[in-house]
C-alpha cells in the first residue's frame, strides 16, 4: 500500500493558487514598467529594479531575522512582494535618487506587511503606503522631481529629460483649457510629466485587460472607479463634460484604479462590499482632488482602506432562502396595516 | 413530456465532470465475495439492533438488523450463508458501529417479502420501511420519514443531476432501467399524495432526458451543468423557482425531493418483493484500469471490488468512498460497502495533491462559489481565532450544506470545509 492523502472534503481542488495569481499580476505589470522604462529611460529601470529589490530582499531578511529555513523561505515565497515592488516603483518619479526606492521598499514591506503578518494580514496596501511616506519623506524630491519623457532625445543617444508640473496638476490649479496637451499624448504617455509607470495608459489598459482575461479582477470595479471619479469632477466643476476624460487619463488614476484598488487583501471580499467600496473611491478621489489640487489617488485608497473591515462586517450578501429586501418591506407594510385595523377596531 | 429549461442558481462551480471513465459501461453484477461484513449503521439515525447471532444461518432476504425507533433503517442480508462474527469496525467517515459478518455459502437461498395485496399510499409507505430504503444519493435519511412530511407537500422533485464528478450509477440506471426507475417514482408520488412530479435532469446527460421525455405525466426539467446542482435546496429551486426558507427543511417549500437510486429500490421493494440488499455503484477513478458500474451488495470490501475493476495503485493519491467534492477519503480500502455509498473511486496525484495552506488573501473567491451566499473566509477566520458565535454571525455557517465549493477554489488552499464543520459541532455542543 503506497501513501493516500486523507484529508476532508472536496478532495479535488481547483488549479489556481497564490502564487499563480501574483505571478499574472506581475505579467500584467510588465507592459507599462517597458513603457515607463522606454518613456523616461535607463533612470527609470534602475528605479524599478531597486524597489523590487529592496521589498523582496526585506522580505526574506525579516524571514531570516524570524529563523525560519532559507529553503522554506523560498518554497513559500508568493511573489507577494515582488508585485508590492513593482508598483512602488512604477509610482516614483524616475529623477528621484537612489535611496528614495530602497527606503520606501523596506519601509513598505517591514512596516506596513512583516509586522501585521505578511501576506494577507496588512490592512492597507504596502504599495500605496510606500508612495505616500515617499511622498512624505522626501518631500522635496518627490513634488519637483517630475521628469518630461522625451522619446526623440533618448532615440537620439541623449538622454535629456526636462522637468515640470505634471498635466493633472495643471488641470486641477489653471482649469482644463490651460493643460496645453491633447488626450491622445495623455493617454500614450508621450511627452507627460510624472511617474514611471502611470504615464503611459495603453499599457495600464492592456494590463487591466490581461488581470480580467485571466479572471484576477472583475471588470466592473476599475471602470467603476475611474466612471466614477469622472462624472464626479464633471459635476464638482460645474457639469462641464470637458473634464471627464482629461480627469480619467492624467495622474496615477489609471494605475491605481486597475492594479492597487483591486488588492485583494485591501478591498472588500463580497461584491456587494465592492460596489460600495469602489463608488465611494470615486468619489473620495474627485473631492479631494478638487480641493487639494494635488495627485490624491494614493491618499484615497489610502483612505478607503481602513473602511474594508467595516464594510466586510456589515455588508453581506442575502443568504439562499432569506427573504429579499422587497419581501421585507412588504412585510412591514402588511404590519403596518393589520395594526393600522387593529387600532381602529379598538377605537370603533 | 418534452423537457423544459431549469433555472440557473447563482454562483456555484463548474468542475471538469469525467464522467467519460465509466459512462458507457453497463450495470454488471459483481462477483460476491466469501464474506461480507454488512453495517448496522447505514443509515441517518439510530443503529439497528442485530437479530442474529454468531452460528446462525441466514437467507438472502433475511432480516438481520431491525430498525430501532422512528428514524432507522431495517438491514437485509444479501446472501445466504452462515453468521460467523459481530464486530465493530469504522466506516470511512471514522464513525464505529456494528458489522455483521456472514460467511457466503455460494447458494443464495432466498426469501422475499410478502407481497403486497393493494397499492394504497400507506401500504406503499410501511413497504418502504419495512423493505429499509434510505435515500442513496449519500445522506442515508429514511426515505418513509421523509415521505412523511409534517406540512403539506404538492411537489415531488427527482434528483437526477448527479453534479459529482466521476459517478455515473444513477445516470446508467436512468438509461438501463427507465421504466422500472419510472414506476418507483409513480409509486414515491402516489405515497407522498402528489401529481405534480418534476425530474431533473443535467444538461450533459441527454440521453438520459430523452428517455424519460416520453411519459407524459412526468415533467422533465434540463438543469445547467453546475456543481452543487444535486443540493436539495438548489435542485428546488431550479425546477420549481422556490427556495426553501433559511433553516427549514424542503417541505417547507411544499417539495420533497428524492434520488433515482432510491426510486429504483422502492420499485424493486413495491413491485419484486425484493428487500433493499444491494446498489449499483460505480468504480472509477483514473487509477482504476477498467471503470465500471456494479451492482453490488452490501457488505462488500472496496478492495474486492477495486481488484475486480483491474486496480493499479503505483500512482494512487486518493481513495474515496463517494464523490470528490462531499466523499470521504479512506486511509485504506478495508472498509465494506453501505446503502449510502454511490461510487468508489482511485484519483491519481495529478487529481487529488496536498499543498500546504497558506495564509488567506481575502480574494473572496469563496464568498463568489458559495451556493448558499456565506462568507466562508469569515467563518474560517473566526473559527480559527475560537469565536463560534461570531462564525455563526458573520459567516452563516449554520446554513452551509458542507458542498465544497469554498475548499475547491481557494487558491491559498485554506481547509475551509474542515473550519466549517468544525466550527458547527462546536456549535451543536453548546
Amino acid at each position: 500500500m503506497n501513501k493516500v492523502y486523507v484529508s476532508d472534503s472536496p478532495h479535488v481542488r481547483g488549479a489556481r493558487t497564490t502564487k499563480g495569481i501574483m505571478i499574472d499580476v506581475c505579467i500584467a505589470l510588465l507592459p507599462a514598467c517597458i513603457m515607463g522604462c522606454v518613456y523616461f529611460g535607463f533612470k527609470a529601470l534602475l528605479v524599478l529594479v531597486l524597489s523590487c529589490v529592496g521589498a523582496v530582499g526585506s522580505e526574506i531578511v525579516y524571514n531570516l531575522i524570524l529563523r525560519k529555513n532559507i529553503k522554506e523561505i523560498l518554497r513559500n515565497f508568493d511573489f507577494t512582494s515582488l508585485v508590492s515592488g513593482m508598483l512602488l516603483g512604477m509610482c516614483l518619479s524616475s529623477n528621484v535618487p537612489w535611496y528614495v526606492p530602497i527606503i520606501s521598499s523596506i519601509f513598505m514591506i517591514i512596516v506596513v506587511k512583516m509586522l501585521f503578518g505578511g501576506t494577507g494580514k496588512n490592512i492597507v496596501n504596502p504599495a500605496i503606503t510606500g508612495r505616500v511616506f515617499a511622498f512624505i519623506a522626501f518631500q522635496s524630491v518627490m513634488i519637483s522631481g517630475w521628469a518630461t519623457p522625451n522619446i526623440g532625445a533618448i532615440l537620439s543617444g541623449g538622454s535629456e529629460v526636462t522637468s515640470g508640473a505634471t498635466p493633472l496638476t495643471i488641470m486641477l490649479s489653471d482649469g482644463v483649457d490651460n493643460m496645453g496637451i491633447s488626450l491622445l499624448d495623455l493617454f500614450l504617455g508621450t511627452g507627460v510629466t510624472g511617474c514611471i509607470g502611470e504615464t503611459c495608459k495603453l499599457a495600464l489598459i492592456v494590463g487591466g485587460i490581461y488581470l480580467v482575461c485571466r479572471k484576477v479582477i472583475g471588470w466592473q470595479w476599475p471602470v467603476i472607479y475611474v466612471g466614477v471619479t469622472g462624472l464626479m469632477s464633471v459635476a464638482l466643476n460645474g457639469f462641464n463634460f470637458g473634464y471627464f476624460l482629461p480627469s480619467i487619463l492624467s495622474g496615477g488614476l489609471m494605475l491605481g484604479a486597475i492594479f492597487m484598488a483591486t488588492d485583494y487583501v485591501t478591498s472588500p471580499f463580497t461584491d456587494k462590499g465592492r460596489y460600495v467600496y469602489y463608488i465611494a473611491l470615486g468619489i473620495v478621489t474627485a473631492l479631494l482632488r478638487k480641493y487639494t489640487r494635488i495627485e490624491v489617488v494614493s491618499f484615497a485608497i489610502l483612505l478607503m482602506n481602513l473602511f474594508v473591515p467595516l464594510i466586510n462586517a456589515h455588508i453581506r450578501p442575502r443568504i439562499f432562502g432569506a427573504p429579499t429586501l422587497l419581501d421585507k418591506i412588504k412585510d412591514k407594510i402588511a404590519k403596518m396595516k393589520s395594526k393600522k385595523q387593529a387600532d381602529k377596531e379598538v377605537q370603533g | 413530456m418534452k423537457a423544459i429549461k431549469g433555472k440557473r442558481f447563482r454562483r456555484g462551480i463548474h468542475i471538469a465532470d469525467k464522467k467519460q471513465y465509466a459512462a458507457d459501461a453497463y450495470i454488471e453484477v459483481a462477483p460476491v465475495p466469501q464474506i461480507l461484513s454488512i453495517s448496522m449503521s447505514q443509515h441517518i439515525g439510530k443503529p439497528c439492533q442485530i437479530l442474529v447471532q454468531v452460528g446462525d444461518e441466514v437467507k438472502q432476504g433475511q432480516l438481520i438488523g431491525k430498525a430501532d425507533g422512528f428514524v432507522s433503517a431495517n438491514v437485509y442480508s444479501g446472501v445466504s450463508g452462515k453468521v460467523i462474527g459481530i464486530e465493530k469496525r469504522a466506516n470511512p467517515r471514522g464513525m464505529v458501529s456494528d458489522y455483521v459478518v456472514i460467511e457466503n455459502d455460494g447458494q443464495y437461498d432466498s426469501v422475499c417479502l410478502e407481497p403486497l395485496a393493494d397499492r394504497e399510499p400507506n401500504t406503499i409507505k410501511e413497504r418502504i420501511r419495512e423493505a429499509g430504503i434510505v435515500g442513496m444519493g449519500g445522506a442515508g435519511f429514511p426515505t418513509a420519514v421523509k415521505l412523511s412530511p409534517s406540512t403539506p407537500v404538492d411537489t415531488l422533485v427527482i434528483n437526477g443531476a448527479e453534479c459529482e464528478p466521476y459517478l455515473t450509477c444513477d445516470y446508467r440506471l436512468m438509461i438501463e432501467k427507465t421504466d422500472e426507475v419510472v414506476s418507483g417514482i409513480r409509486l414515491l408520488a402516489k405515497a407522498l399524495g402528489v401529481d405534480n412530479i418534476i425530474v431533473g435532469i443535467e444538461a450533459n446527460k441527454p440521453k438520459a432526458i430523452e428517455l424519460f421525455e416520453k411519459y407524459d405525466d412526468l415533467t422533465i426539467v434540463t438543469l445547467k451543468k453546475a456543481y452543487p446542482m444535486g443540493s436539495e435546496k438548489h435542485l428546488i429551486y431550479c425546477c420549481t423557482g422556490r427556495e426553501v426558507p433559511v433553516g427549514k427543511l424542503p417541505a417547507d417549500a411544499g417539495c420533497v425531493v428524492q434520488n433515482i437510486a432510491t426510486a429504483y429500490a422502492v420499485y424493486e421493494a413495491v413491485e419484486l418483493n425484493k428487500p433493499l440488499y444491494e446498489r449499483v455503484l460505480t468504480v472509477s477513478g483514473e487509477c482504476v484500469k477498467e471503470p465500471k458500474n456494479l451492482l453490488v451488495k452490501f457488505g462488500t470490501s472496496f478492495q474486492y471490488l477495486l481488484d475486480y475493476c483491474k486496480y493499479d495503485n503505483t500512482n494512487l493519491a486518493a481513495l474515496i468512498a463517494g464523490g470528490p467534492m462531499m466523499g470521504s477519503t479512506m486511509i485504506s480500502s478495508d472498509y465494506y460497502t453501505r446503502k449510502t455509498d454511490s461510487g468508489i473511486l482511485a484519483l491519481d496525484d495529478t487529481q487529488a495533491d496536498f499543498i500546504a495552506p497558506s495564509p488567506c488573501i481575502s480574494c473572496g473567491r469563496c464568498a463568489s462559489v458559495c451556493p448558499m451566499h456565506l462568507l466562508p473566509m469569515s467563518i474560517d477566520f473566526y473559527t480559527q481565532a475560537g469565536d463560534y458565535q461570531s462564525a455563526a454571525k458573520y459567516g452563516g455557517v449554520l446554513n452551509c450544506i458542507e458542498c465544497g465549493c469554498c475548499a475547491y477554489v481557494c487558491p491559498a488552499r485554506r481547509s475551509l470545509l474542515q473550519s466549517i464543520t468544525l466550527c458547527k459541532s462546536q456549535l451543536r455542543k453548546k
